[in-house]
């Protein structure tokens, strides 16, 4: 009876209180929201179209060449974009059509190799 | 009613929203995790021979048969190895499976972990485990395997694959069988097929 009527006292004093639990809520909210935005999964959710730079020039596959040109415009195309990551691995077999030539050094699925 | 009484209400009050704001965003941080469950069980492959129809590539060395769906055709790779594949418009994967013998050092203990760092030292850039299990059945011999997803440094595709390294009589081998992450779950029957029925001698 006396802690109510000492909380209903306060509370009519300091109605600032009454938006206090909202308020913290809605923070952090959006505080978690915020921290949630960082994360491995901002990768694109489905693939880029694969195999485009899948070209064995010793072997015989069975599909044919996936690179096509863009249609030449009237003045000289610029020079497409990179699409190797910047960080190189330790001591891989190179990539881009080197080492063993096989189609994951082209963007393919990765074989069973031991990297050797 | 004094002024110290009032005080306590105003500091309780305080106290209780913020437990309550902690409480809520404890909750919302658990519920927005971006990662994926640890430990996802790893689907059960009972080691069947290949349907009737499928076709077989035997690792040059002899140790082990791939077998494949009619789907799939040859793809040249490395000379100790066989592969498989289905191809989509423009010659992108939508199916891969390749054997290759034990080249380095891998082991049936910590084989998931090992994938992972071959794939992230080699041509992956990023990779991921899903699930992984030890002691798996296969015909002629036992594995390890994993079911990871990772990105390519070149073209950043995003391929999810099922690799065993399984261990026959006398040698081991590795065998892969992949899908881009996004058919993954439409392959993964399929995929899983060829690896129950690889066979290792």
């Amino acid at each position: 009876m006396i802690s109510s009527l000492i909380r209903q006292t306060a509370l009519s004093r300091h109605p600032r209180m009454l938006l206090a639990l909202p308020a913290a809520a809605a923070l952090a909210v959006t505080l978690a929201a915020c921290g949630s935005s960082g994360n491995p999964s901002a990768h694109p959710a489905t693939p880029k179209p694969a195999g485009t730079a899948h070209s064995h020039t010793h072997s015989a596959p069975t599909h044919a060449a996936v690179t096509t040109p863009p249609a030449s415009p009237a003045t000289a195309p610029a020079p497409p974009p990179p699409t190797m990551a910047p960080t190189q691995p330790a001591n891989p077999i190179p990539q881009g059509n080197g080492g063993d030539q096989d189609a994951d050094n082209n963007g393919g699925p990765s074989d069973g190799d031991g990297n050797i | 009613m004094t002024a110290r009484t009032a005080r306590r209400g105003r500091y309780a009050l305080a106290v209780i929203a913020v437990t309550a704001a902690i409480a809520i965003a404890v909750t919302v941080v658990a519920f927005a995790s971006p990662g994926r469950p640890a430990g996802r069980a790893f689907p059960p492959l009972r080691p069947t021979a290949a349907p009737a129809g499928w076709p077989h590539l035997a690792l040059p060395n002899g140790t082990a048969v791939l077998s494949y769906p009619p789907s799939l055709r040859p793809l040249a790779g490395d000379t100790d190895a066989v592969s498989a594949a289905r191809l989509g418009p423009g010659g992108a994967f939508r199916l891969y499976l390749n054997a290759t013998p034990r080249q380095g050092s891998e082991r049936l203990l910590g084989w998931a972990a090992f994938r992972l760092r071959l794939l992230r030292s080699d041509d992956a850039a990023s990779a991921h485990q899903d699930a992984a299990a030890q002691g798996v059945r296969f015909r002629g011999g036992t594995g390890s395997c994993v079911i990871d997803d990772y990105f390519t440094r070149i073209g950043g595709h995003h391929y999810q694959e099922v690799a065993c390294l399984v261990q026959g009589r006398t040698s081991a081998s590795v065998i892969v069988a992949a899908a881009p992450a996004a058919r993954w779950a439409r392959a993964r029957p399929l995929l899983l097929r060829a690896v129950a029925a690889y066979l290792v001698r």
